[in-house]
């Protein structure tokens, strides 16, 4: 069916203006979320191009770092298998996807500026085409997640509802965060440098693979001020029978009403100007 | 059916470019400037700006076919950019009704290492259509390619005219009411130039509203029936292609 489209562009009317407009895209972004997947799933596909086993290398490159710092992780701190290598595994696949939505949020806006400089496409929709790439990765991780899960028995303890969602609190986050450093990497490009840095530092300072000890007032310190661990503890807690404290919840709700507001302002105020950063 | 209106109205358009240069695109310039900026006059600070277009106004309605002229960087380009809805008007506004398709650039949304048919998938989805529409179209796109079993082979392997011939048919597969163009319509070999010719003649004549911009006098007579003469971002007022070499002799 041939629908009749509108389009009204308007010159600065001011800030109310500018975040009716700054709506307008999000809202328009939604009837483009299978576009924003079409080109997720083409990222993806086109990534692992002529390889035989394709995406899948996804699942067995992580299925081989998981199986190797599982063991190493179990030797080295005297803890056993069955407590080391679920812990792990969660952490490294749900850290790869925190991580990766934010770091590939720097390219957001740059590598769709062919896209961005003559269509009228959504910018919202670039948004989500870095989002939904990296939960097609997440969905070839699944099968490490539940094998881990049925392997070492915590499917019977784990509590679901809860981790799913801390799963939606978390991508709450990481996406309005992604936005932020796609709208400061394209005006400065430094920014991805950055990003890349912080994110690697942060791997550290988050219990990824390291179990966190509430016991030490210096790591107590590290481990409530560190966005990254409410987020993982929020999904890997409850998959592994244990419950987040309330403070997590309040850390990660509290942290996306601000972390949005902040940076949809950021993007009522350079959304004109976005598409001549590029 | 009664055909939904189709209009353009541009109302004293004024579109300026802030230049960032490579400078003001690194942090640290920035920062540093930030850090001193009390005592750097503004003749430092701040990017430079170019006005590419100002105070134009326009109104095209259906049946409205334009040929854009004007010299390089006379604002044409950008002027179509504005009306695909990619550029915001700094003052003024710009009103379009109707689909709107920009074939601005052939190579949009083109990825070299795929398939001739996946490109053909992802330049329709961006080009707005569904996934059941490409179907439908599928193979009326690949007849007019004429790429045969070329179609299942990765793009970087065709030759240019062959890619060409590709990102044309699926670029022209889509059904507007406003067509905005960019000087490319000579692509591909003699035999391809005369079924493109008719392609675009039947697109536009299906398109309520053309706009082209072409350096090409020749093309402008050949599809437009309205004229406007861009120079340095001002436009002249619309008329009719009969007054195209008044308006040249204008220059």
């Amino acid at each position: 069916m041939h629908t009749a489209q509108h389009m009204l562009r308007t010159g600065r009317r001011g800030s109310l203006h500018e975040f009716a407009m700054a709506y307008a895209d999000l809202r328009a972004s939604v009837p483009k979320l299978g576009l924003a997947w079409s080109l997720a799933s083409h990222d993806v596909i086109s990534r692992y191009r002529g390889s035989i086993l394709g995406p899948f290398w996804i699942t067995l490159s992580m299925a081989f770092m998981v199986l190797g710092i599982g063991f190493l992780y179990s030797e080295l701190q005297h803890i056993s298998l069955q407590e080391t290598m679920p812990f792990v595994a969660l952490g490294i696949v749900f850290w790869g996807m925190i991580s990766l939505v934010i770091i590939e949020g720097c390219e957001t806006f740059v590598h769709a500026s062919g896209m961005l400089s003559q269509t009228s496409l959504p910018m919202f929709t670039f948004v989500w085409r870095t989002l939904l790439r990296n939960l097609v990765t997440l969905l070839h991780h699944l099968i490490i997640i539940i094998g881990v899960l049925i392997w070492f028995g915590y499917w019977r303890t784990m509590n679901l509802p809860l981790a799913m969602a801390g799963l939606a609190l978390t991508l709450l986050n990481v996406s309005w965060i992604s936005l932020a450093v796609a709208i400061s990497s394209a005006r400065f490009r430094d920014i991805p440098q950055i990003v890349t840095s912080v994110m690697q530092f942060s791997m550290f300072m988050t219990p990824v693979f390291w179990k966190p000890d509430f016991h030490s007032p210096m790591m107590k310190l590290v481990l409530v001020y560190n966005p990254f661990f409410h987020m993982l503890d929020s999904i890997r807690g409850p998959l592994l029978g244990a419950q987040p404290a309330l403070q997590t919840y309040v850390v990660l709700i509290v942290m996306a009403l601000i972390g949005w507001a902040l940076t949809f302002s950021l993007f009522a105020l350079t959304r004109r100007r976005i598409v001549h950063y590029l | 059916m009664k055909a939904p209106p189709v209009s353009i109205t541009v109302k004293d358009l004024t579109l300026r470019f802030p230049v960032y240069g490579v400078d003001a695109k690194s942090l640290k310039k920035h920062l540093a400037r930030v850090a001193i900026g009390g005592r750097l006059s503004s003749a430092h600070h701040g990017s430079a700006e170019v006005t590419a277009i100002s105070g134009l106004s326009m109104t095209l309605k259906a049946g409205d076919r334009l040929g854009l002229i004007g010299h390089n960087g006379s604002g044409k380009t950008t002027l179509l950019r504005a009306l695909s809805g990619a550029y915001e008007p700094d003052e003024g506004q710009i009103e379009v009704k109707g689909r709107i398709a920009p074939l601005l650039d052939l190579s949009l949304g083109i990825d070299p290492s795929a398939t001739g048919l996946e490109n053909i998938r992802l330049r329709g989805r961006i080009a707005g259509l569904t996934t059941k529409e490409i179907d439908a179209k599928m193979d009326e796109i690949g007849k007019f390619t004429g790429l045969g079993p070329f179609l299942a082979m990765p793009l970087k392997t065709y030759s240019a005219g062959m890619a060409a011939r590709l990102a044309f048919a699926v670029a022209t597969a889509v059904d507007a009411d406003v067509l905005l163009m960019d000087e490319w319509i000579a692509v591909g070999d003699a035999d391809f130039q005369k079924i493109a010719h008719q392609r675009l003649l039947s697109l536009v004549e299906r398109a309520g509203i053309l706009v082209l911009a072409s350096h090409d006098m020749d093309l402008i007579r050949l599809y437009c029936n309205k004229v406007m003469r861009m120079d340095g971002g001002v436009a002249s007022p619309v008329t009719s292609i009969k007054d195209l070499d008044q308006l040249l002799a204008q220059a």
